[in-house]
């Protein structure tokens, strides 16, 4: 035996896990070898060396490590989760989210008159055959068509606020009813953009005056909207306006409507007192009432009051029944015209 | 290896039944071997941590499929050995191999500041060492020398052949002694 067989063999010598031939030859070796010998014992201190080594031991708060990990999902639940959570949640919720998003869209393009004016067409002059209920207001009031859309009285405004206010959806929620009447109160209110389709359709009737007012709003309309439209939407809603205007409406002979500055709905118990005590309110401050529409939920008076005396209306309004204005816009007119909308 | 055999037996029997203590004694029993593996292998506690949880882990899932043939520790080593080869291979490591300043904090005795400074630096030393073996090399030394494996459980956790364990044991111990040179008497 070399000393280099002897040294291959010690690391099995410490261990003992020489058979009884190797173990001989190599005990032969060694006491005849000095060197082999002492790299032996080298080789004997190294090991014992590593064996000294300080114990490591696994970080404080181990067990509870692994337990919380083993814990909370045992394998037949991750089994289960894995297998059925994307149907009986993920799908269903993505399924509702789509619908939701759907309906949502839906509605709003429903009750979005811009969304379907480019594709509106031309009225023909001889399907509308009487003139609007309300009269429009003594003016139209261009630089304020920002403001028209924040105002709450309509669909139009509706989505426009939508846009621009989101935290007020959930108000609005809240008001379901009553939003739904704003969809559909094309016809039972004067909607802003409503009003205006109908001034449109009406032009070659209502007179002279409203042909060029009523093409520039229509401009301005265009202008502002980029969105699609339909048009059979459209003739649907100027056919319920037909449908619920009262025929002996006198025909309008103003200029352009232009979207009140503020509305509400005032709630009361008796619409005919209410309506005595609104008169007497309107007069006794100085205001006018400048129209007044009937539709089967209850009268809408526009008044135009002087901004003087508005906060004074607005607590008259108050004392008269439930008075729900919409939000003021942030600047009023000298003249502000509020819409009233009486219901029981 | 400590006498276990029979608390492990048990232990296996209590963890098929599903008895619900039997894995936290599992982990309580074997926490700072597996641990321990981990460190010496991969020289990072964060990462030697997730690695033993790991093992725990499966562990927990696999003790269906253990069919006690081998002891539970050696089981237990052979699942940890394997992560920790498949992870110094797979390249996914976080941090270097080497020089991890953990190796310097292992656990010590108390003993006086002069006596620590100089375990400190042979236990740095002997660390260091270690973890510049080559890493089929380092894991044996590390089952048979720091957690006392036979030569035939490391065989059998690492699927080697005893010839294959005695060789790499060997060679590994070689490297150390060049390396320690300094720290023998």
């Amino acid at each position: 035996m070399t000393c280099h067989d002897a040294r291959e063999q010690f690391s099995a010598l410490i261990d003992d896990a020489l058979d009884a031939p190797e173990r001989a030859e190599l005990d032969a070796h060694l006491a005849a070898c000095a060197d082999c010998r002492r790299e032996l014992q080298r080789f004997r201190d190294t090991v014992a060396l590593v064996r000294a080594a300080a114990p490591v031991r696994a970080p404080a708060g181990f067990v509870d490590c692994v337990l919380e990990a083993a814990r909370p999902v045992p394998w037949p639940q991750r089994l289960l989760r894995g297998l059925f959570v994307p149907w009986p949640v993920k799908l269903p919720m993505e399924a509702a989210a789509v619908v939701l998003v759907a309906v949502g869209v839906a509605l709003v393009y429903r009750g979005s008159p811009e969304l379907q004016q480019p594709a509106r067409p031309e009225p023909a002059a001889p399907v509308v055959t009487q003139a609007p209920s309300v009269a429009p207001p003594e003016a139209p009031a261009p630089a304020r068509e920002n403001d028209a859309p924040r105002i709450l009285y309509g669909a139009r405004g509706d989505e426009k606020a939508r846009e621009q206010d989101p935290p007020r959806e959930a108000e609005k929620a809240k008001a379901a009813p009553r939003a739904q009447e704003r969809v559909e109160g094309f016809a039972k209110t004067p909607e802003p953009g409503a009003l205006a389709d109908k001034k449109r359709a009406e032009a070659p009737v209502v007179g002279k005056l409203e042909a060029p007012a009523s093409r520039a709003e229509r401009q301005r309309a265009a202008k502002d909207d980029v969105r699609p439209g339909t048009t059979q939407q459209t003739e649907l809603r100027a056919d319920s306006l037909k449908a619920q205007r009262p025929a002996s409406a006198p025909p309008s002979a103003t200029s352009a409507f232009a979207p009140p500055d503020v509305s509400g709905q005032l709630a009361v118990s008796d619409r005919e007192l209410a309506l005595r005590s609104l008169a007497e309110l309107v007069a006794r401050l100085g205001a006018a009432q400048t129209r007044r529409f009937d539709t089967s939920d209850g009268p809408i008076i526009e008044i135009a009051v002087p901004r003087q005396v508005y906060a004074e209306l607005n607590r008259g309004l108050a004392q008269l029944g439930r008075w729900q204005p919409s939000k003021e816009p942030s600047s009023l007119p000298a003249t502000i015209r509020v819409v009233v909308r009486i219901t029981s | 290896m400590e006498g276990r055999t029979g608390d492990d037996a048990s232990l296996v029997d209590r963890l098929r039944r599903g008895d619900p203590r039997a894995f936290e004694d599992l982990v309580i029993a074997y926490q700072h071997r597996v641990f321990g593996v981990a460190l010496r292998m991969l020289g990072n506690r964060a990462e030697a941590e997730e690695l033993a949880q790991e093992v725990f882990l499966r562990v927990h899932r696999a003790i269906g499929e253990f069919r006690g043939e081998a002891k539970l520790s050696t089981w237990l080593y052979a699942i940890a050995s394997r992560l920790c080869l498949n992870r110094l291979a797979s390249g996914e490591r976080r941090v270097a191999r080497h020089g991890d300043e953990a190796l310097t904090r292992l656990a010590s005795r108390e003993v006086s500041p002069a006596e620590e400074a100089e375990r400190s630096e042979l236990e740095t030393a002997l660390h260091r060492a270690i973890a510049e073996l080559g890493e089929e090399r380092r894991i044996v030394v590390v089952l048979r020398d720091l957690e006392g494996l036979s030569y035939e459980e490391i065989a059998e956790a690492l699927e080697l052949e005893l010839g294959t364990v005695r060789s790499r044991l060997h060679r590994a111990r070689m490297d150390l002694r060049e390396k320690l040179e300094r720290f023998l008497p």
